[in-house]
């Protein structure tokens, strides 16, 4: 079956983004600060987790044969020869052994099949303590802590904790939704569907909560031009409607690729629309800043539009939320 | 600039007549929520002002057990028959106007017009919830409890639609518009329970609460919900 005309942009939105990062590979490199006692790791292991995770879900949602498996599985091999094949981890791990950001970048790369036996090992050996168990957290860096543990191999002494009461768990008033909840929700949602892998992971209470109110929490979040956080939702979306085989909300999808660069990436957000002219004055790409300010809205497109060219080309006929409700979810 | 002093006059009108029945509704003293002109300006602002309210110009007497002053009733019915839509009006213009017909027929009798057919709903028909929440709160004097009309069977067709459309105007700081969404909420059946409306309403009235045509909506909507004076 060809896929309608939409799937095909954005599809195209995942290979551009995709390409923009590639180019700019070196913004994901560690630096000599990565482990450095004031390292800012927001400035280091950050952006290289984000760059291995939305690469695990790409190449696992994509053939060995397409160009952008292989350039998902080139920058794979790329974020691990940064980590030093998993000796950094190591090396963190004695200089900060109850941090808990090594084991959740490692934990994304070990899910591709990227190990270090003896990282595991250590990390293992903290993990068995109380006072692992015991650091507080916000409930969705909970979450996705007891998710990179489970990638891990690492079992927490039974009974299971109970999942964190998230706000997304707690199916808040919709029209509460602001830029921090929805971050939350939407790695919570990440976390219980293992990055969108799975979408019966997602409860089908929550699924359904999802699928009413996605719709304006997009429109409006596209409307403030957040395009990070509008990429995010975006994938959110595309895990909700999965099952039900609804059709992506093209229409946001058109906005959101006409916020992209020509160079493929997307700003966190913007006040200003994106330079039209080609004469325009050329903004500085090789900049930090630049890069900071570009890096994970370009990841998070990439990864919403993988995720949404893996659903159904075409709706099972009188299924899904939108047919339930008679309602049209696309945002303007 | 001639221009524009009417307008802001007008606006302040609509403010005050707004006011005057968010008081009848609350019970309050007002016995004229339409207020007496004095002068011929006046009265044609105060006309203008009526049919910038529609129907809810008339909302207390529709909801309260009291019956209306037919002082009120009468300019109400000036307003009507001064301000018919002019054949290529706006779909909401001519259905504002339907629903003042249909609320002066409830209060007298001896109002008879002419056509009383319904407008057609074709422009809503198909359209994005965004655009479908935007009238329907254009047109929330519609929106009153065992009054059906094709905009209202439309609604009531669309309820996550509408509730999106609240989501919407809440996230945007359209005050106006979320009350006028939260009003027809509390009609429609299928309301999914997580929109949370009775605290969305007194948040809407908290943030937009300065603005009479705000409160007048949620009070409305809180009559609906008790079907009793709020």
């Amino acid at each position: 079956m060809t896929a309608p005309d939409g799937v095909t942009d954005v599809r195209r939105t995942a290979e551009t983004a995709l390409a923009w990062v590639d180019a700019h590979r070196a913004g994901f490199t560690l630096g000599e600060d990565a482990l450095a006692v004031d390292g800012e790791a927001d400035r280091s292991w950050k952006p290289l987790g984000e760059l291995a995770q939305v690469c695990v879900t790409v190449s696992r949602h994509t053939e060995r044969s397409d160009p952008l498996h292989a350039r998902a599985r080139a920058l794979l091999d790329f974020a691990w020869r940064e980590t030093e094949e998993g000796d950094l981890f190591l090396r963190l791990h004695r200089l900060e052994p109850f941090a808990t950001y090594p084991l959740e970048v490692y934990a994304t790369l070990a899910s591709a099949g990227y190990r270090h036996r003896a990282f595991e090992e250590a990390a293992a050996v903290v993990a068995r303590t109380r006072g692992w168990r015991l650091t507080e957290q916000d409930p969705t860096r909970r979450l996705g802590v007891l998710r990179a543990e489970e990638r891990c191999g690492i079992r927490r002494p039974s009974p299971a904790p109970e999942p964190p009461l998230t706000w997304l768990g707690g199916l808040p008033e919709p029209w509460t939704f602001e830029r921090d909840a929805g971050y939350a929700l939407t790695h919570v949602v990440f976390h219980l569907t293992d990055w969108g892998d799975d979408a019966a992971g997602l409860p089908p209470g929550l699924a359904a909560y999802l699928a009413d109110w996605l719709p304006p929490w997009i429109d409006t979040c596209l409307e403030a031009r957040k395009w990070d956080l509008s990429a995010e939702l975006l994938a959110v979306a595309a895990v909700v409607a999965r099952p039900a085989g609804d059709l992506p909300p093209f229409d946001a999808w058109q906005v959101l690729r006409a916020a992209q660069r020509p160079a493929g990436e997307l700003p966190l957000e913007d006040r200003d629309p994106p330079p039209e002219e080609p004469g325009a004055p050329a903004l500085p790409a090789d900049d930090e800043w630049y890069f900071l300010h570009h890096y994970h809205s370009t990841l998070m497109a990439a990864f919403a539009a993988v995720l949404t060219c893996e659903r159904p080309a075409a709706p099972p006929a009188g299924t899904g939320a939108r047919h339930r409700h008679g309602g049209r979810g696309a945002p303007r | 600039m001639e221009q524009s002093g009417t307008s802001t006059r007008l606006q302040a009108a609509v403010q005050g007549l707004a006011s005057g029945v968010v008081s009848a509704l609350r019970g309050g003293d007002h016995p004229h929520v339409v207020p007496a002109g004095d002068g011929a300006e006046a009265g044609d602002l105060a006309l203008a002002a009526v049919r910038v309210l529609g129907a809810d110009a008339l909302l207390p007497g529709l909801v309260r057990p009291t019956p209306p002053d037919p002082a009120e009733v009468a300019v109400f019915r000036k307003a009507v028959e001064a301000y018919p839509p002019r054949p290529d009006a706006a779909p909401t213009v001519r259905w504002s106007h339907w629903g003042m017909t249909r609320a002066l027929r409830r209060l007298d009798p001896s109002f008879l017009p002419g056509p009383s057919a319904e407008p057609d709903t074709g422009w809503l028909e198909g359209a994005g919830w965004q655009y479908l929440t935007h009238q329907l709160a254009v047109l929330a004097p519609l929106a009153v409890p065992g009054e059906e009309c094709a905009v209202s069977a439309l609604a009531a067709r669309r309820p996550v639609d509408v509730a999106r459309g609240f989501v919407r105007a809440v996230r945007r700081r359209d005050w106006r518009q979320a009350a006028g969404a939260g009003r027809w909420l509390t009609l429609l059946p299928g309301v999914p329970d997580t929109v949370g409306l009775e605290a969305g309403l007194d948040f809407v009235e908290l943030m937009g609460g300065q603005d009479p045509l705000v409160v007048l909506q949620v009070q409305a909507a809180r009559a609906a919900r008790t079907g009793a004076p709020v």
